[in-house]
């Protein structure tokens, strides 16, 4: 069984932790959830140290090695909000995310990584591992959004049932939204910048141009996102508004990351 | 020594003869220190809050003990006994410890889950033992339902969702803004309801509190009794931009808020959320306004129906709560009917330390010539061996969970090694004082 198959089966089994204590609520169960999902990310850390000595760089040179290192990401940003706000409702949320996304590497196997003179460039390593972390972001704020609709539409309609019990309250919601957005927009600018100047240093005849669908959907993104920030200074669009933003923003990286790495691009790997 | 509750609830007991037999006026010190005197019971415990008075006692006989605390409560409080007596219940053993931790986790409260009653519960065996009046068995009794309560409570939903319309106003406002601080408030109309829930929300920590009345006078007299400042009428739409929550409790016939007007202001909110709680009968909100976004508008309908609703869940909630209580009902029996066995082992040790103590002035003159140190090691192997041999026994007593077993046990122990009647019984240094007889019927 390969490394990343054992990753998916600890990440299953803290999706499971955190689906039971959703819906029960009680201490132990909280307990179980956070513990068993930090247990998946420290081995995570170590199946990603042991990758980094293999190869020798951090593992996110190919589509399926940067979706394990974001996999990886996402856990460490997902837990800090946990850890910090002490909000879990949202985590049963994540950890699907986590475990859909794992399922590739586990997938595809060992993979390996192409070793070019154009990767060794430091500009590289930060316009990946930038916008790995602005996806990571980009991810928690799109669960925020999406369950700030949720219970946004269980408290408008009157029903205040499932959601209503369990989630943190809708400005909370929207605040800690707003700060995923934030610190997102800050690192895919960064990455944005420094793959343009990664682009500009190799020979033209790489694709690489604001034609490749990836750069294209990238800068798509980054146009939704400085919209609704935007529009949350300007003329409040706070709440829902900036909740379906969220959603939508994610909803295009998440089309970068799949069908566009494995089905369109062709020099840009992903 | 046996366990005994006497006392009355909302359950038996109208709110007349509640408020006559409430301790905490004449004080519940001295009813416990005079209650102390009495040679009926050894520990006592008062819980006395508006829907309960009971007193938990340890007693030898439980008919006198009972008589005793009748006649005490209407001694104390001047009630004829008659009058008392039909409303007064009784309980021993099993049913007393279940009693008492329903009532510490919410389940016997008027309102079911209702979290005050712990602490109620927590401050009277404070107090008691405090002044003394409690000892292993009701220190262990009271612990165990803390335990119980925070029990209930962490691993139910007993306590959740709000059971009055203005605490289920004030939950909706706090799952809509997070908490209230810096919120402000507008209150139409002057009315009990609104003010009610006002207050409700001041003790959340807002941050300013307009009233506005058609009667300016009325704004004005609310406004200085319960802080918060007044507005004339013609202002409402100024204080509607700003405020996050408004409570609507005019007593105006027909709706006074329209639709067209909320719309309005939302546009100078920035569609800030506005959270309209609607008390008023008739409403005076047109329904129409909840549709706008942004907008949250609940009537005093809908809030019923929340209350219902978490009244409901509290009611499914409750099974899941006294599966908890029964659960440490028999744990605690099991750490009683142990303590049963104390008696037992106290008398057995006596016995053998006895034998030993004999034996050792049997053989005073052999050992005589022995140096200090040798005798020293005598006396230290002959001790040794009789803790060994204590050992299993005193495990396996302590062990059985069902009174008869240790009775039929203490019986055999007894016989074998001739404890009954062993003067060095008498001695209580492992146990209380009632509980030193030994092998007598277990406690309950």
């Amino acid at each position: 069984m390969g490394m990343n198959t054992i990753l998916l089966i600890l990440y299953a089994v803290a999706g499971a932790a955190y689906a039971v204590q959703f819906s029960r609520r009680t201490l132990g169960t909280s307990r179980v959830a956070t513990v068993l999902l930090v247990l998946a990310a420290v081995a995570h850390t170590f199946a990603i140290g042991m990758e980094t000595m293999r190869i020798g760089h951090v593992p996110i040179a190919s589509a399926t090695s940067a979706t394990f290192t974001f996999v990886w990401l996402l856990a460490l940003s997902y837990l800090y909000v946990e850890l910090t706000t002490g909000e879990r409702a949202i985590g049963v949320f994540i950890l699907p995310l986590l475990i859909a996304l794992q399922a590739i590497p586990a997938a595809a196997g060992a993979t390996l990584e192409p070793r070019s003179a154009l990767l060794e460039s430091p500009w590289f390593g930060i316009h990946v591992s930038s916008l790995l972390f602005a996806y990571a972001s980009f991810a928690i704020a799109a669960v925020l959004g999406i369950t700030y609709v949720l219970q946004f539409k269980e408290i408008k309609a009157k029903q205040l049932g499932f959601f209503y019990a369990r989630l943190p309250s809708l400005n909370v919601l929207d605040d800690m939204n707003l700060r995923a957005v934030k610190i997102g927009w800050l690192f895919l600018t960064v990455g944005l910048i420094t793959g343009a100047i990664w682009a500009s240093q190799i020979p033209p005849s790489g694709a690489m141009s604001f034609g490749d669908p990836k750069v294209f959907v990238a800068v798509l993104c980054w146009a939704v996102y400085s919209f609704e920030l935007y529009a949350q200074r300007a003329i409040g669009w706070r709440g829902r508004r900036a909740a379906w933003l969220s959603t939508v923003g994610f909803g295009i990286v998440l089309l970068n990351f799949v069908p566009v790495s494995y089905f369109f691009t062709t020099s840009h790997q992903f | 020594m046996q366990l005994l509750l006497v006392g009355v609830s909302h359950r038996t007991a109208p709110v007349e003869l509640r408020e006559r037999l409430d301790f905490s006026a004449k004080g519940v010190d001295r009813a416990l220190t005079a209650l102390a005197e009495s040679p009926s019971h050894h520990e006592t415990t008062i819980v006395s809050t508006c829907n309960r008075v009971e007193l938990y006692v340890c007693c030898d006989e439980t008919a006198t003990a009972r008589a005793a605390i009748q006649q005490f409560l209407s001694d104390f409080h001047g009630i004829p006994g008659e009058q008392l007596a039909p409303h007064l219940y009784a309980k021993t053993g099993h049913d007393a410890v279940t009693h008492l931790f329903r009532v510490a986790s919410g389940l016997d409260s008027l309102v079911v889950g209702e979290p005050q009653v712990l602490g109620q519960v927590k401050e009277a065996f404070g107090l008691a033992s405090q002044l003394g009046c409690t000892g292993t068995l009701l220190n262990k009794l009271f612990h165990s339902a803390f335990a119980v309560g925070k029990r209930v409570r962490s691993e139910t939903a007993l306590s959740e969702g709000a059971v009055s319309v203005s605490y289920a106003a004030v939950a909706l406002a706090k799952k809509i803004f997070g908490n209230l601080k810096g919120r402000t408030v507008l209150v139409l109309g002057a009315g009990e309801m609104g003010k009610l829930t006002a207050i409700h929300m001041q003790a959340q920590g807002i941050g300013r509190l307009i009233i506005t009345s058609r009667t300016a006078a009325h704004a004005a007299s609310l406004a200085d009794s319960i802080g918060g400042t007044a507005m004339p009428w013609a202002s409402l739409n100024t204080a509607l931009a700003e405020a996050d929550i408004m409570i609507t409790a005019t007593g105006a016939s027909a709706p006074i808020i329209s639709r067209t007007l909320i719309a309005q202001t939302m546009k100078a909110r920035q569609e800030r959320p506005l959270f309209i709680i609607d008390i008023a009968v008739p409403r005076d909100v047109e329904a129409g306004a909840g549709e706008l976004e942004e907008v949250f508008l609940y009537n005093i309908d809908d809030l019923q129906s929340v209350v219902q609703e978490n009244l409901s869940k509290r009611g499914t909630e409750a099974s899941e709560a006294e599966k908890i209580v029964s659960e440490e009902v028999s744990r605690f029996l099991g750490w009683l009917n142990s303590r049963g066995a104390v008696p037992t082992v106290v008398a057995l040790r006596h016995r053998f330390e006895s034998i030993r103590q004999s034996e050792l002035r049997r053989l005073e003159p052999k050992l005589a010539s022995l140096s200090p140190d040798a005798r020293a090691r005598v006396d230290e192997i002959t001790r040794l061996i009789i803790e060994k041999l204590l050992i299993s026994p005193t495990e396996q007593l302590k062990s059985i969970p069902d009174a008869e077993t240790v009775a039929v046990y203490s019986d055999a122990l007894n016989r074998l090694f001739g404890l009954a009647g062993d003067d060095a019984t008498e001695d209580s240094a492992l146990t209380s004082a009632g509980a030193a007889r030994p092998a007598k019927k277990p406690v309950l």
